[in-house]
């Protein structure tokens, strides 16, 4: 999988919108959006806000995560925890590159929150590294990842699957099965 | 393009799979081995005679591809016997234990891990220990390079990767470019390439219609 897909599934997360236009509800497949009125917040997927802020038709309310204060606290919880610590949505990642590129006149502080974000995801890879080494230097045969979120798993997902696919073959091949008997006769 | 080619990978196991290119080209590498019978008309195959009448005699020492060296064992030692090369004897095995991220693999393999599983094959009635050992050899020296193979795929971004694959044995090396590509996917996207629109690798390449004079 790609990140662009990944970031497909965000663009489904919600978030609230204050549209400047009047619309009656729109029915879509996935549920029904609306009604639209000029200066009430409504919750609109995330690949329908940006759209619309796009064509400065709304200006985007941050979702409440997305803070200074909140970002400090996690981050520094995520370094003082050996495991990791459940984010404050699945795809945290995703939904600030989106919001801040298209969206960081509505975002107060969105340098800093960038940064945060970033040091975020820097100490959670760092840890997913490490134990990804004690898991197969232990040569461990399962894990529980609770809270890593999609793009985390996607990124380093191939790479470690695949090396652990190595070493079971290697491992298995000391087990005697019936294919080492074939040669004798 | 890349997405559309799905190449046989090797197979790392007692078989080989049998349209793998890699495979191939690994049962291809020399195994130390020796005649236990007479090999009539042989000698001028194996480089150990002149004339075409000529035999290989029992007992001499033979240098074989890991192909024939399979299709002419069995465990009752009739027609040769095979001996484990030098990089998977005890000696070797030490230098493994101590430190494996030193040891050169491409240059002792450049198929480590594959061909040491082939040689299970040979498990000889007498020291079956041997290809145990072999085995847990290959396991453990991938588990202790792991680290350094995953921190350098998934950090090494935009850099000259050369001297960091020079040491890989080929089944690393592959290993490293997974690695390298879900760094690098990651990377574009967060810079935004991502979404744009490029020409494929393929299309660039090719010298009879590049995008530029089209332009």
């Amino acid at each position: 999988m790609e990140p662009a897909e990944v970031e497909f599934l965000a663009e489904k997360e919600l978030v609230t919108i204050v549209p400047n236009f009047s619309l009656d509800r729109i029915h879509l497949i996935e549920g029904d959006l609306g009604p639209f009125n000029p200066g009430l917040p409504v919750e609109v997927p995330v690949w329908l806000a940006i759209n619309l802020k796009q064509r400065q038709k709304c200006r985007l309310i941050p979702p409440e995560w997305m803070d200074v204060g909140k970002l400090e606290e996690i981050r520094d919880q995520e370094r003082k925890e050996d495991t990791f610590t459940p984010m404050p949505s699945p795809y945290y990642m995703e939904l600030t590159k989106l919001l801040l590129n298209y969206a960081s006149d509505n975002i107060p502080r969105a340098d800093e929150i960038r940064t945060l974000v970033k040091d975020t995801w820097d100490t959670r890879m760092a840890k997913l590294r490490l134990s990804a080494d004690s898991f197969v230097r232990q040569q461990e045969a399962h894990a529980k990842l609770d809270n890593l979120t999609l793009m985390e798993i996607n990124t380093t997902g191939t790479f470690l699957t695949q090396a652990l696919d190595h070493m079971y073959k290697l491992r298995t091949n000391l087990q005697p099965g019936e294919s080492s008997h074939s040669q004798d006769f | 393009m890349s997405e559309a080619y799905f190449p046989v990978g090797p197979g790392l196991g007692m078989e080989e799979n049998f349209l793998s290119l890699d495979d191939i080209l690994m049962s291809q590498e020399k195994l130390p081995g020796r005649a236990e019978s007479a090999l009539p008309r042989l000698a001028v195959l194996l480089g150990q005679g002149a004339g075409s009448a000529e035999s290989i005699p029992e007992g001499s020492k033979l240098e074989i591809p890991l192909w024939l060296a399979k299709g002419l064992h069995d465990s009752k030692r009739r027609i040769i016997s095979v001996e484990l090369p030098k990089i998977y004897k005890e000696a070797w095995r030490t230098v493994f234990s101590a430190d494996a991220n030193v040891v050169d693999l491409h240059k002792m393999g450049p198929y480590y891990y594959g061909f040491g599983s082939q040689l299970l094959n040979f498990e000889n009635p007498e020291n079956p220990e041997i290809a145990q050992t072999d085995s847990v050899c290959s396991l453990q020296t991938f588990i202790a390079r792991f680290r350094r193979i995953m921190d350098s795929s998934q950090n090494a971004y935009n850099e000259d990767t050369s001297a960091l694959v020079a040491r890989l044995d080929e089944l690393e090396r592959a290993l490293f470019q997974v690695g390298q590509k879900g760094l690098n996917d990651f990377q574009c996207w967060e810079k935004g390439q991502a979404s744009q629109i490029t020409a494929s690798s393929l299309v660039q390449n090719y010298g009879k219609r590049k995008l530029t004079e089209v332009d």
